[in-house]
């Protein structure tokens, strides 16, 4: 099953999510990257319905660039959230609604605050300092409410996240095996090995 | 155009011996009393089929039963009950603990684990050290001592409302004091028919008529029941617990 | 009492329970020790329980079609659901934590439940699923503990106990019993713990958690669990697995009950309200972190934001 953390730090957001591509039975693939780097401060993971996952990723994915070349600066975090949540919003209620979850984080350059938004294909944002989809949600929830600190270091970021991909992989009966981690902190995006 | 589709597949029909007929009951438990209460309207979709049919049953001089849920198995259930207390009574010339009675109450339900009884009961009542005592039961058997507990059609609106006014559940008490632990018999009297009266009017199964039934612990004195309205004492046997019971009208719409 | 013994010898209970499903006629069938208390223990009279069924060509369809409220919530009869329970083996014993919280529908039907079943003063018996199931069945094994006592003049082992209450079970597999319990308790061969479903499974372990919050508990007591943990450690970690339970689980909450299980028996530590869990914490006992366990308690006043230096000092 798809999972994907998300949580906060001192000036950081880190996301995480695993990387493989199932149809029905089978691993299609074990090393797919499901984190787009929306701009220069700016990270999404996304799950759900295969298909429907990468289109909606590169649509924003190239409306996020759009808005860049028209203005000249990237939208802040806040405003793409926005932006995102409208977007599902809209295809809930067309014909084919892309049925993606998303967790969207972004550091604010303007205000140096790390920003994490959990987006699902309902159209429902919410603010969090952590935020998981999936089955392992059910897991890492309690954890990060017991361990999480909003001024962790990203060492210390890092070694909450290792906590819950351990936990998922020691209590959930298909555990994926691999995540893919990145970070967004004031420097931009960046992929980082735990 | 008639409907063909009894004529494609010979429809099964469930075998459906259960119905719900309403109305609502609660216990309370006091230091040295306990109160059990039930609306004597019983009823089956939106007819009311009679204004009283007493959902509360005395069963020893310590002990009152309150069921609801399916009449019919809820009257059954009662009769059984008291059989077994009768043969208790036989064997041992006396009356069954409260405690026993509940266990009783509990391996009976659970003897139809795989036919239930429909029905959910509250066991009121005196316990042998003379504290007032109140047992609920699930219709499968699972009980548990409370205070209180209210159970059936408007079991949601009344529950919160005791919640509220017997646990103090969700109030601070004023300042350099504290609640009481247990309450006197005339407040929970009031507590019992106000909530009655409120179900009345937010439920349209719980009307009619209102039977509170008072079990008072041995050498206890009358305390809160005198000067109520209507009393009348139930009691069988002299220098034990005493049980009365205050009948009341509720709404009739 | 020597005919109570007489009864039950030699009677291989399990083996006999299928035959004691009656039909609906013969309920009425009740044998002498009915008259007085010898039977106690109600549906006993015949050495085994016996139950009623409805004369319908699947029994078990019957009773989901009426009881089942996941299936369909406007059912009649609700049974009670919805819990959290836990239970660990560590150096100093066993550990059991459990809510209070037991719904029917959304209905918090509950708030006060013991989920607890003291078997005996050495046994403890978890609570999940059926409510009624898990009462009457943990009662009904303390029975049969004690003829072992009285039979062998010795304590029942937790993995004997634990595997009687599994055969008797399973023996009414399919009939629509619905529990998951954690038999916890202290013999010869030390703390022991044992998970028994209603499906048959019956397992030995240090560390199991049941129920709908049980994948919160998890993601707490797993982080936290070491065998070598102290008294106060393992209790502490007990309660704060539950509260993330009771604060994650819908289905779950209210209060929490714990109980260490030690070579001398089983001691109840307390009960401990989740709201105050989540401000205030535990209060004074040893093992508290001195400050409410919820996140927003725990973080009060910290930032994530990182303004350069420079900034903070314009």
């Amino acid at each position: 099953m798809e999972t994907s953390f998300a949580l906060t730090g001192k000036g950081y957001v880190i996301i995480a999510a695993d990387t493989t591509a199932a149809r029905s039975i089978v691993k299609m693939k074990v090393d797919e990257d499901k984190i787009k780097e929306l701009s220069s401060h700016l990270l999404m993971s996304y799950s759900g319905e295969p298909g429907d996952t990468i289109q909606f990723a590169e649509y924003v994915e190239r409306n996020i660039r759009l808005y860049q070349i028209r203005n000249l600066y990237p939208l802040r975090p806040a405003a793409a959230a926005a932006w995102i949540r409208r977007s599902l919003a809209e295809s809930l209620r067309s014909r084919h609604p892309y049925s993606v979850n998303l967790l969207l984080g972004g550091y604010d350059i303007a205000d140096h605050k790390p920003n994490l938004y959990w987006i699902d294909y309902l159209g429902t944002v919410v603010e969090l300092p952590f935020a998981a989809h999936g089955y392992g949600s059910y897991f890492a929830l309690s954890l990060l409410d017991r361990y999480h600190n909003p001024e962790a270091s990203l060492e210390e970021g890092l070694a909450t996240l290792k906590r819950c991909i351990e936990e998922v992989a020691k209590r959930l009966i298909v555990s994926p095996d691999r995540f893919k981690v990145k970070v967004v902190d004031k420097d931009g995006t960046r992929e980082v090995e735990l | 155009m008639p409907d063909t589709t009894s004529l494609d597949h010979p429809a099964q029909r469930a075998f459906n011996p259960y119905t719900e007929n309403g109305g609502t009951i609660l216990a309370i438990a006091g230091a040295d009393f306990s109160v059990i209460a039930g609306d004597t309207r019983q009823s089956e979709g939106y007819s009311i089929q009679t204004r009283y049919a007493p959902k509360v049953f005395q069963l020893t001089d310590r002990a009152v039963l309150a069921v609801n849920g399916f009449a019919a198995d809820g009257n059954m259930f009662v009769k059984k009950v008291k059989q077994r207390l009768e043969w208790y009574r036989h064997a041992h010339s006396k009356d069954m603990p409260l405690r026993a009675i509940a266990r009783l109450i509990q391996t009976m339900l659970y003897g139809r684990r795989f036919f239930p009884y429909y029905v959910y009961n509250i066991l009121g009542g005196i316990e042998e050290d003379g504290t007032g005592a109140v047992y609920s039961f699930d219709p499968v058997g699972s009980y548990e001592r409370e205070a209180c507990r209210a159970a059936g059609a408007a079991q949601s609106l009344v529950q919160p409302f005791l919640d509220n006014q017997i646990y103090f559940k969700n109030q601070r008490p004023a300042h350099n004091t504290s609640h009481p632990v247990h309450l006197p018999l005339a407040t929970v009297l009031s507590i019992v028919i106000d909530s009655f009266t409120g179900a009345t009017e937010r439920h349209i199964e719980v009307g009619d008529g209102l039977e509170i039934y008072v079990v008072l612990a041995k050498g206890r004195g009358l305390h809160g029941l005198e000067g109520v309205r209507g009393v009348q004492e139930l009691t069988a046997t002299d220098d034990g617990e005493r049980v009365f019971v205050v009948r009341r009208e509720l709404k009739k719409d | 009492m020597n005919s109570l013994i007489q009864r039950y010898a030699g009677s291989s209970a399990a083996s006999q329970q299928r035959r004691n499903v009656s039909t609906v006629d013969d309920d009425d069938e009740f044998s002498d020790a009915m008259w007085g208390s010898e039977a106690g223990f109600g549906s006993l009279a015949k050495g085994v329980p016996s139950f009623m069924v409805p004369s319908v060509p699947d029994p078990a369809a019957f009773l989901r079609l009426h009881t089942d409220d996941h299936a369909d919530p406007s059912c009649k009869i609700k049974i009670q659901h919805g819990t959290t329970t836990l239970a660990f083996r560590f150096q100093g014993g066993v550990i059991v934590a459990v809510d209070s919280r037991a719904t029917a529908g959304s209905y918090v039907a509950s708030g006060t439940v013991k989920k607890v079943i003291e078997i005996n003063p050495y046994l403890l018996g978890t609570m999940a699923g059926g409510a009624a199931d898990c009462q009457y069945w943990e009662t009904y094994l303390g029975m049969h503990c004690r003829l072992h006592e009285l039979r062998n003049r010795e304590r029942i082992s937790v993995s004997a106990a634990s595997k009687y209450l599994s055969n008797l079970v399973y023996s009414y597999k399919g009939m629509g019993l619905s529990m998951g319990t954690m038999i916890c308790g202290w013999d010869k061969t030390g703390p022991a713990l044992f998970y028994v479903d209603s499906d048959g499974t019956r397992l030995k372990g240090d560390l199991f958690s049941v129920g709908s919050g049980s994948t919160f508990a998890y993601g707490v007591l797993d982080q936290g669990y070491r065998w070598d943990l102290t008294d106060e450690e393992a209790q502490e970690l007990g309660r704060r697995s539950i509260y993330a339970a009771g604060h994650r689980d819908a289905f779950s909450g209210n209060t929490c009950n714990l109980y260490h299980v030690k070579e001398h028996g089983w001691d109840f530590i307390g009960n401990y309200d989740i709201t105050t869990l989540h401000y205030d914490g535990p209060g004074n006992v040893s093992g508290s972190p001195g400050h409410g366990y919820g996140y927003e308690i725990r973080v009060e006043g910290q930032t994530s934001a990182n303004p350069p230096e420079v900034v903070a000092q314009a």
